[in-house]
């Protein structure tokens, strides 16, 4: 009986497994065995996505991945309506295999309002590379395999399915609960907080 | 005269199974998930304080589950009708409010991740006229034959 329930667990969980098992550890924060795995789908040149990225993603990793209860997973989810998100989803990636995900991502946030009017998007990638790596990140960026990478990762947000951003898919065990919107951190720490007990 | 009323009746009872079942099929969705779910999109709509959307988040998916069961099993028909009619217009106008001010966020009415768009105003909007409906029939149902009618509270 307690096999059964094991492997329907298993079964259940599945899908989330899968997606996961090829994530690019690059785009990743936390321990992967934590108990919640979040996966957050954004979009550089999306608004709501900045102020995530400003305000609750900080007290986020403070609270929870740092901690070790959460595991996260960014994940590139450049919508059309956005005329240059795609471009800095490509650099992001490049990025992110050379191990600058991270800074990447600070900038074009930091840098999102000048670049989506301009469409300079390399300025902000640039000011945080230097001319080595801005030479790799530029080449990256072209690589067939990252804008595969970019592919595959909105066709897993498509399934979930992803309306708008940015998108969480907390889960939990078996249990997936996609939030998208306005996060308010308060409401997210109490719904974390409920699961991890 | 009494086929106009038979048909009136019949509609009434459509729209109130109909009614009845959504409402009843959108507390579920909320009731079977973490409240804090919820209450991060009543909080997208911007419009009230953190304690306001706590106690809306804990408190609307038991009134549309009570209301709905209402509709269903035909009690309180007038009352439960036009609490129905009122708060689906309130939804479809802070709907419309979020919509015109470009807003991507959930509309909270069936369970995460419902971005409102036209489609989910047109489906809000279908169910608010059907309540109005049953408002006017389950009230008319009352003035015409108050003793006689099935479709008068209990």
């Amino acid at each position: 009986m307690k096999m059964k329930l094991c492997a329907l667990a298993l079964l259940a969980m599945w899908p989330a497994m899968a997606a996961l098992s090829d994530v690019d550890p690059q785009k990743t924060a936390g321990k992967p065995s934590a108990a919640v795995t979040i996966e957050v789908f954004s979009d550089f040149e999306c608004p709501a996505c900045k102020v995530f990225h400003d305000n609750t993603l900080p007290q986020l990793q403070r609270d929870f991945v740092a901690t070790g209860k959460v595991f996260l997973v960014f994940r590139e989810y450049p919508l059309p309506m956005h005329a240059h998100s795609r471009e800095a989803a490509n650099y992001a990636v490049a990025a992110a295999r050379l191990s600058l995900y991270q800074a990447v991502a600070d900038a074009m946030f930091r840098d999102q309002a000048a670049w989506s009017a301009n469409g300079k998007v390399w300025d902000a990638v640039a000011s945080v590379l230097t001319p080595a790596q801005q030479k790799k990140v530029k080449a990256g960026a072209d690589d067939p395999s990252v804008l595969g990478e970019i592919m595959r990762e909105v066709s897993i947000g498509r399934a979930v399915p992803i309306q708008s951003t940015p998108t969480l898919v907390i889960t939990h065990g078996a249990t997936r609960y996609p939030v998208s919107g306005t996060i308010n951190y308060e409401f997210l720490k109490g719904l974390l907080d409920g699961l991890l007990k | 005269m009494a086929s106009s009323s038979k048909v009136s009746r019949a509609i009434a009872l459509v729209l109130r199974l109909v009614l009845g079942v959504v409402f009843v099929y959108a507390a579920w969705t909320k009731l079977r998930t973490p409240w804090e779910l919820f209450a991060m999109e009543v909080d997208a709509y911007q419009l009230l304080p953190i304690k306001a959307v706590e106690l809306v988040a804990r408190a609307l998916p038991w009134f549309e589950l009570v209301v709905g069961l209402l509709l269903i099993a035909g009690f309180w028909l007038r009352t439960a009708s036009t609490a129905i009619a009122l708060v689906l217009a309130g939804f479809f106008t802070l709907m419309v409010r979020a919509y015109v001010k470009g807003m991507e966020i959930p509309c909270g009415c069936f369970g995460a991740n419902d971005i409102i768009s036209w489609k989910t105003l047109l489906r809000d909007g279908s169910l608010l006229a059907a309540a109005v409906v049953l408002v006017v029939l389950s009230f008319r149902a009352r003035w015409k034959a108050p003793s006689a009618s099935s479709l008068q509270d209990a």
